[in-house]
């Protein structure tokens, strides 16, 4: 009798568990839809923002955020959700007619938006005039189907981050291609001084340099297992295998392994982007914020080092209560002023080409660095489906470099999965 | 018939509101499930009855399952991750009832500062399991864990545990086995404190060995208890999601059927809930026929369960 009777205990609990859950959402989602009627006329003249920044960066934002509403007399509540949650947190609450009026949403995830209506067209408001300020690729990004989805938050793309110090100390340059960081990785002390990032997104430079990419949107086409995506992740392993750089071969460390071995200087380089600089600059190797360099991303050859764009762009809910209050708020925070702001206080980069020729942005030292960087930024492919590239090419990556697969066939595989779960409609080859 | 109702009216009124609960939170979504999976439904063409969206989907008969079941990757592989999942529940359960068995055992007798170490014992379950997880994924990290410090320490080789290869699957069976022992050690000590003190001072007269009273005595008084917390435990395992998920993530060396189905609904960017509502209709198929094995094979055993 006694395990049937802890069997109940347990449900019991778990059932008490979900009820109060159940009872906290409930609360929490009428906080969030309360005020204003659902017809279009009407604005309830509050903002949910759901900023899906670092804790570093988000009490800027937040600061930023508060400013904007005062001065356009609305209200504003900044909510943190993180990165890796965000996509699905949205789709989950929008898709119940829940969730934030504005949302800061990846680049890569709003042609996915669009296509499943979960947030607003905005090609007949006043975000979608005058926007010739803005970079020409980010915008790009928050197009589909010829209409106007969102507005670049900010831009960004992957660079060569290295300890000044060290190099110096080795007497090397930032190497210029993948050859010349094997090179120098001899002289700063061998596998330890590059740390390579496993993760799919950073293995675009690798294919961007070797002139390849994922998909080619424009001929529907599946490109994943051409002949320079095998090159360009031979020559990623080939950095392994050379004893050049070494990767945390378990894919859910990679992240803050590389965090912490280049921040306490025991990695003299990796490959990140601006977002990673607050985070750094936190640790020991920079205390004089200085001695962090920020070179293009090496390629096959000099100067043909490419790597992507990334950012992040301000959206809409569909079906939010605040549409009109919500473009207010997206006008006041994509101003030229607020992103000098957020220029000068975090180092991210500017969408708008005026920003950059602000004081305080040509002053930071970041910007100024990644602005190169950013403006020859490889386009991605804007289309729905573009999101959901990376989940099988990450498992193909790691295979590749924990030498469990060979670079073909891991890339035949993924061209398979893309052909059988993401875009069914392009052809391979 | 007529008869019937006027007599019994006032049961069935009484059964009526269980009934009614049953169908709403168990059969409809039960349905809804079997019936997605003869469809295509993705997050693309499910209706939105807020954004005013009518549901585009079609039925497609057959072709999910045949998918799922050819075993093709792009399908989440499913032969090779149900052998898998088979090793992650029995093995996880193996160990779950042997190590709480030998607990059980030890606490089961007068030693000093038993409450204490029955507290200690249960933490592991008290703990909240994502908790657990991230802790664990820490000590497994290959490069700063403590797990491979120790074993750097002792010249011992350090896998890379939570990699591309099997150490993933024995990392997460690991965690779950220091997770799931509580439970069948308090279950199973309950057991035991139920046996009749007198059958082993009968079995000690005779001149039977403490093994000989672990094995006549203790195990078969041991049956009903064990037979159900093994059942328990085999379901339980065979749909542990968070342990798996939140320490390896995605890695299909890890992959079992729940969290494949979770991916295919969830993570990631694809939410493709046709695969994934075909997942959970084969999940439970397999479940159902395990228990209706396991029962038959206790019933013949002349157990009445």
């Amino acid at each position: 009798m006694r395990p049937q009777l802890e069997g109940t205990a347990a449900t019991m609990r778990r059932t008490t568990l979900v009820t109060a859950m159940a009872t906290g959402v409930a609360l929490v989602l009428t906080a969030c839809g309360g005020g204003g009627s659902s017809s279009s006329g009407s604005d309830s003249g509050e903002v949910t923002f759901w900023d899906t920044s670092g804790p570093n960066e988000s009490p800027v934002f937040k600061k930023i955020a508060e400013a904007c509403a005062t001065k356009d007399g609305y209200k504003v509540k900044t909510e943190t959700v993180a990165f890796d949650q965000a996509l699905n947190n949205y789709k989950t609450a929008a898709q119940g007619g829940q969730g934030p009026d504005v949302f800061r949403s990846e680049v890569a995830w709003v042609p996915q938006l669009a296509k499943n209506g979960l947030v607003a067209d905005l090609s007949d408001t006043d975000l979608a005039k005058d926007t010739s300020d803005f970079l020409e690729v980010p915008l790009g990004s928050t197009k589909y189907e010829g209409k106007s989805w969102g507005v670049p938050q900010v831009t960004d793309s992957l660079a060569l981050l290295y300890n000044k110090k060290k190099l110096a100390d080795a007497g090397v340059t930032p190497p210029k291609t993948w050859d010349e960081l094997k090179a120098a990785s001899a002289k700063l002390g061998g596998e330890k001084s590059f740390f390579l990032n496993n993760d799919a997104y950073y293995a675009l430079p690798f294919i961007y340099g070797a002139g390849g990419d994922l998909v080619d949107a424009q001929a529907k086409k599946i490109v994943v297992n051409s002949a320079e995506n095998v090159k360009a992740l031979q020559t990623a392993k080939g950095l392994l295998d050379a004893k050049a750089a070494s990767t945390a071969l378990d894919p859910t460390n990679s992240y803050a392994n590389m965090q912490a071995a280049f921040s306490s200087g025991d990695a003299a380089m990796v490959v990140n982007g601006p977002w990673a600089v607050a985070d750094y600059l936190k640790g020991a190797a920079f205390t004089d914020a200085s001695n962090l360099g920020i070179a293009p991303v090496p390629g096959d050859s000099a100067g043909k080092g490419s790597a992507p764009v990334g950012g992040h762009d301000y959206v809409i809910r569909q079906g939010t209560k605040a549409k009109q209050s919500s473009i207010k708020f997206i006008q006041c925070m994509s101003s030229a002023d607020s992103q000098a702001q957020v220029a000068k206080e975090l180092g991210l980069l500017p969408t708008r080409k005026s920003a950059y020729s602000n004081a305080d942005v040509k002053a930071n030292a970041v910007v100024s660095a990644f602005e190169p960087v950013a403006k020859s930024a490889h386009a991605r492919p804007w289309i729905p489906e573009g999101g959901q590239l990376f989940d099988p090419l990450k498992i193909a990556y790691a295979d590749v470099l924990a030498g469990k697969k060979e670079a073909k066939a891991a890339l035949d595989e993924v061209a398979k999965a893309y052909k059988d779960t993401v875009v069914p409609e392009y052809s391979v080859g | 018939m007529r008869r019937f109702l006027e007599r019994h009216w006032y049961a069935y009124a009484m059964v009526l509101p269980v009934v009614v609960v049953i169908a709403v939170l168990v059969l409809y979504p039960l349905a809804q499930g079997v019936f997605f999976t003869f469809t295509n439904i993705n997050e693309a063409n499910i209706a939105n009855p807020v954004l005013d969206r009518p549901a585009t989907y079609e039925g497609v008969g057959f072709k999910n399952y045949l998918n799922v079941l050819s075993g093709d990757a792009s399908y989440g592989a499913f032969w090779g991750t149900l052998v898998r999942t088979l090793i992650w529940t029995f093995g996880c359960v193996f160990f779950h009832y042997t190590i709480g068995l030998g607990l059980a055992l030890l606490l089961n007798r007068q030693v000093k500062g038993r409450t204490f170490y029955r507290v200690l014992l249960i933490l592991p379950w008290a703990v909240p399991a994502f908790i657990s997880a991230f802790a664990w994924k820490y000590m497994f990290n290959a490069q700063y864990g403590i797990i491979n410090q120790f074993l750097r320490a002792l010249g011992l080789p350090d896998p890379v545990w939570l990699g591309q290869s099997n150490w993933a699957l024995l990392a997460v069976i690991v965690v779950n086995v220091w997770l799931g022992v509580p439970f069948q050690m308090v279950a199973l000590l309950g057991g035991l404190q139920s046996i009749p003190g007198d059958l082993y001072e009968a079995a000690e007269v005779d001149g039977a060995t403490p093994w000989q009273r672990f094995v006549h005595v203790t195990l078969p008084g041991l049956r009903s208890v064990s037979s159900t917390v093994i059942l328990l435990g085999i379901i339980w395992t065979f749909n542990m999601f968070p342990v798996i998920y939140l320490i390896a993530g995605p890695n299909p060396n890890t992959r079992i059927l729940v969290t494949y189905a979770f991916e295919r609904f969830f993570s990631g960017a694809s939410r493709d809930y046709a695969i994934a509502s075909t997942y959970g209709v084969l999940i439970l198929s397999v479940l159902l026929v395990f228990a209706t094995v396991y029962r038959r094979a206790l019933r013949s055993q002349g157990e009445v369960w």
